[in-house]
C-alpha cells in the first residue's frame, strides 16, 4: 500500500476515532456552561456576512461587543427598535452573558418605557399602551435570558424590580427577589421580598414576609447598621404584627433609647 | 578505535534525537522572526493600551468586557494567521533556500524536520501568546484597579460607602477583571493555533503551492468552528438526502472541532475554567496533533522533492 493510501487511512481512521470523543468533550464542557449551543444559522440574515463570519471562525465574543456597541449608539440616538434588534443579536450571539440579557431588559423596561410614557406627540391611550408593551418586552427578555442561564441571580433581581417599579406587581416582585436570594444574590434580597409582600395585604404571603423580616430583625440586632435596619424592619413589623395577631409576648419590643443618647425632655446636666 | 568509530555512528543514527528536532525548531523560530514577525506584537500592544482606556462611559463590568474581547480577539487573529502562514511557507521556503536538501542529506529521518518545524511555529506562537498575556493581564490589572477606586470614591461621596457596599462593588467588578480564567483562555487560544498548525502542515505536504496551502487551511479553519453543526447532522439524522449526508459525515471526519477550544469567552465572563476542562481540551488538541502530523509525515515520505 502506498504511503499516500496509509496517509489518507490514518485520516479517516482519525476522523472516526475523534467523533465520539469530541461529542464527549463538547456535551461536557457545555454542561459546565463553558461552551454555547452552536450559532443560530438564521442570524445571518441578521448581521453582516463578515460579522456571521468572524463569528464563525472563533470571535463571536468579538462580533458581540461590536453589536453591543452598535446597540449603545442606538441608545442615544434614541431609536428604540434598532436597540432591541441589535441586543437581540448581541443576546443570541452571547446567551450566557448574564449583563447583555439585563442591560436589554433595562433599556425596554425603564428607558423606551419611560420614553414613550412622556412622549407629548401620543395620545394617553397609546402611552399606556406603549408602556405596558416596553416593559413586557422587557420581562420576555429576562425570560428568554434565563432558559439559557437557569435560576441566574442578576436576572431575578431584574425581573424583581421590574415588577416592583414598572407594574407595581409587588406578589411578583417579592417572588423573584427571594428566588434571587435563595439562588446566590446578596442576602438584603429576602428583606427585599419580604418588604415587597408586606404590600399584598395576601395573609399568606404577609406571614411568610413577617417570618423573614422577624429573623432580619433578630439576626441584625448587634450588627453595624443595626439603627438603619431597625428604621426599615420598624416600619413594617409592627405593622405585620397588629394584622397578623401576633401574642403581645412574641411581638418586638419598642426601640429602647441608647445609653449616650440622653432620654426626651431629661435635663442636659448643665 | 573501531568500536568508538561504531559507537559514535550508532549515536549518529539514533532513529529519533531530541537534540535535533529543537536544532530544527530553534532554526525555524530564527528563520520566521526574520520574516518581522514580531511587529504584530507590537502591534497588538498598543491596541491593548488604547482598548483599555476606550469606551469610559460604558457601565464598569463592559469596560472590563469589551477591553478583553478586543484583546482576545487580537490574540486569535494572531495565533491563526501565524499559525496559518508561517506553516504554509515552511516547506516551500525551504525548497526555494535549499535549506531542506541540505537538512535532508544529513541523516535527519523526515519525521524529525516536520516534527521541529511543528515545534519552532508553536514556539514563536507560545512564546508571542506568553509576551501578549502578560501585556493583556497587566492592562487588566491596571484599568480594573482603576474602575475599582472609581466607584469607591463615588460611594464615599454619597456617603455610602458602607463594608458591605465595598465588598459589593469589589466582587462585581473582579469577576470581570484580571482572574485565572484569563490565561486558561489564552492557553485554549495556544491549543487551538497549533492544532491549526498541524493541519497547516499536513496540508502543505501535498499542496502545490502556498497559497493553496493557505486557503485551503482557512477555509478548514472557518468550517472546523462550524463542525458541532456538523457533527449533529453525523450523529443525529437530521438530513435525509443521501448526499447530504455524505459531504456532511465527511467533513466531520475530516475537520477538527476548533469550537471545543472556544473557552475565550467563559474568560471573558470571568467564570471558571476547571482543570479538567482543560485537561479535556488539551487532551482533544493532542489527538489532533498526533493525527495530522502523522498523515503529514506520511506524505511528505512520498513527496518529490
Amino acid at each position: 500500500m502506498s504511503r499516500y493510501l496509509r496517509g489518507l487511512l490514518v485520516l479517516l481512521l482519525l476522523g472516526l476515532l475523534k467523533l465520539p470523543i469530541e461529542e464527549r468533550v463538547v456535551a461536557d464542557l457545555r454542561s459546565q456552561r463553558l461552551l454555547p449551543t452552536p450559532l443560530d444559522l438564521n442570524l445571518r440574515e441578521n448581521i453582516s456576512q463578515m460579522g456571521f463570519a468572524a463569528s464563525l471562525g472563533g470571535l463571536r465574543s468579538l462580533v458581540a461587543s461590536i453589536t453591543y456597541l452598535q446597540a449603545y449608539v442606538a441608545f442615544e440616538d434614541v431609536d428604540w427598535a434598532k436597540v432591541d434588534s441589535l441586543f437581540a443579536i448581541t443576546t443570541r450571539l452571547q446567551p450566557l452573558e448574564p449583563s447583555y440579557w439585563d442591560e436589554a431588559a433595562w433599556h425596554q423596561s425603564y428607558n423606551a418605557a419611560s420614553y414613550y410614557l412622556r412622549d407629548p406627540d401620543l395620545k394617553k391611550i397609546m402611552k399606556d399602551k406603549i408602556y405596558r408593551d416596553q416593559v413586557q418586552r422587557g420581562i420576555d427578555i429576562l425570560n428568554e435570558g434565563l432558559r439559557y442561564l437557569p435560576d441566574n441571580p442578576r436576572l431575578l433581581v431584574r425581573l424583581g424590580d421590574v415588577h416592583k417599579e414598572r407594574l407595581a406587581d409587588h406578589r411578583m416582585a417579592g417572588a423573584y427577589y427571594l428566588e434571587a436570594a435563595k439562588h446566590g444574590a446578596k442576602d438584603y434580597y429576602e428583606r427585599f421580598g419580604a418588604y415587597e409582600f408586606v404590600k399584598t395585604n395576601d395573609p399568606v404571603l404577609m406571614r411568610k414576609a413577617y417570618e423573614i423580616l422577624k429573623r432580619a430583625y433578630n439576626a441584625n440586632k448587634k450588627s453595624y447598621d443595626t439603627e438603619r435596619l431597625r428604621s426599615t424592619l420598624m416600619r413594617d413589623l409592627p405593622m405585620l404584627e397588629e394584622r397578623l395577631q401576633i401574642p403581645a409576648d412574641q411581638r418586638i419590643k419598642p426601640a429602647r433609647p441608647t445609653a449616650n443618647a440622653p432620654a426626651k425632655g431629661a435635663p442636659s446636666g448643665r | 578505535m573501531e568500536t568508538v568509530t561504531t559507537k559514535i555512528q550508532k549515536k549518529a543514527f539514533q532513529s529519533f534525537s531530541i537534540g535535533r528536532v529543537w536544532t530544527l525548531a530553534t532554526n525555524t523560530v530564527t528563520q520566521l522572526l526574520r520574516m518581522k514577525i514580531l511587529w504584530f506584537l507590537v502591534a497588538f500592544s498598543v491596541l491593548v493600551v488604547a482598548a483599555g482606556f476606550a469606551f469610559p462611559a460604558m457601565s464598569p463590568e463592559q469596560q472590563l468586557k469589551l477591553l478583553k474581547d478586543v484583546s482576545f480577539g487580537a490574540l486569535q487573529v494572531f495565533s491563526v494567521v501565524i499559525a496559518i502562514s508561517a506553516t504554509a511557507l515552511l516547506l516551500p521556503r525551504d525548497l526555494e533556500d535549499r535549506t531542506l536538501y541540505t537538512i535532508l542529506s544529513k541523516p535527519v529521518p523526515r519525521y524529525e524536520y516536520l516534527i521541529g518545524k511543528l515545534l519552532g511555529v508553536l514556539l514563536l506562537i507560545g512564546g508571542g501568546l506568553l509576551f501578549m498575556d502578560v501585556i493583556f493581564s497587566g492592562v487588566v490589572w491596571l484599568k480594573q484597579s482603576i474602575i475599582i477606586s472609581d466607584n469607591i470614591a463615588a460611594y464615599e461621596r454619597e456617603q455610602s460607602a458602607t463594608p458591605e457596599i465595598i465588598a459589593a462593588v469589589r466582587t462585581q467588578i473582579e469577576h470581570y477583571g484580571l482572574n485565572n480564567s484569563l490565561h486558561a483562555g489564552v492557553w485554549a487560544v495556544f491549543l487551538k493555533a497549533a492544532v491549526i498548525s498541524a493541519l497547516a502542515l499536513l496540508v502543505s505536504c501535498f499542496a502545490s503551492s502556498t497559497l493553496f496551502t493557505i486557503v485551503i487551511t482557512f477555509a478548514m479553519t472557518i468550517i472546523g468552528h462550524g463542525e458541532q453543526l456538523m457533527r449533529d447532522w453525523f450523529f443525529h439524522k437530521h438530513l435525509s438526502s443521501f448526499w447530504e449526508k455524505a459531504a456532511s459525515s465527511f467533513i466531520a471526519v475530516l475537520c477538527p472541532d476548533l469550537g471545543a477550544f472556544d473557552l475565550v469567552e467563559p474568560a471573558i465572563r470571568g467564570d471558571l475554567i476547571g482543570f479538567g476542562a482543560l485537561m479535556s481540551v488539551t487532551g482533544l488538541a493532542a489527538l489532533y496533533i498526533t493525527g495530522y502530523t502523522t498523515a503529514a509525515y506520511l506524505f511528505f515520505v512520498e513527496k518529490e522533492l
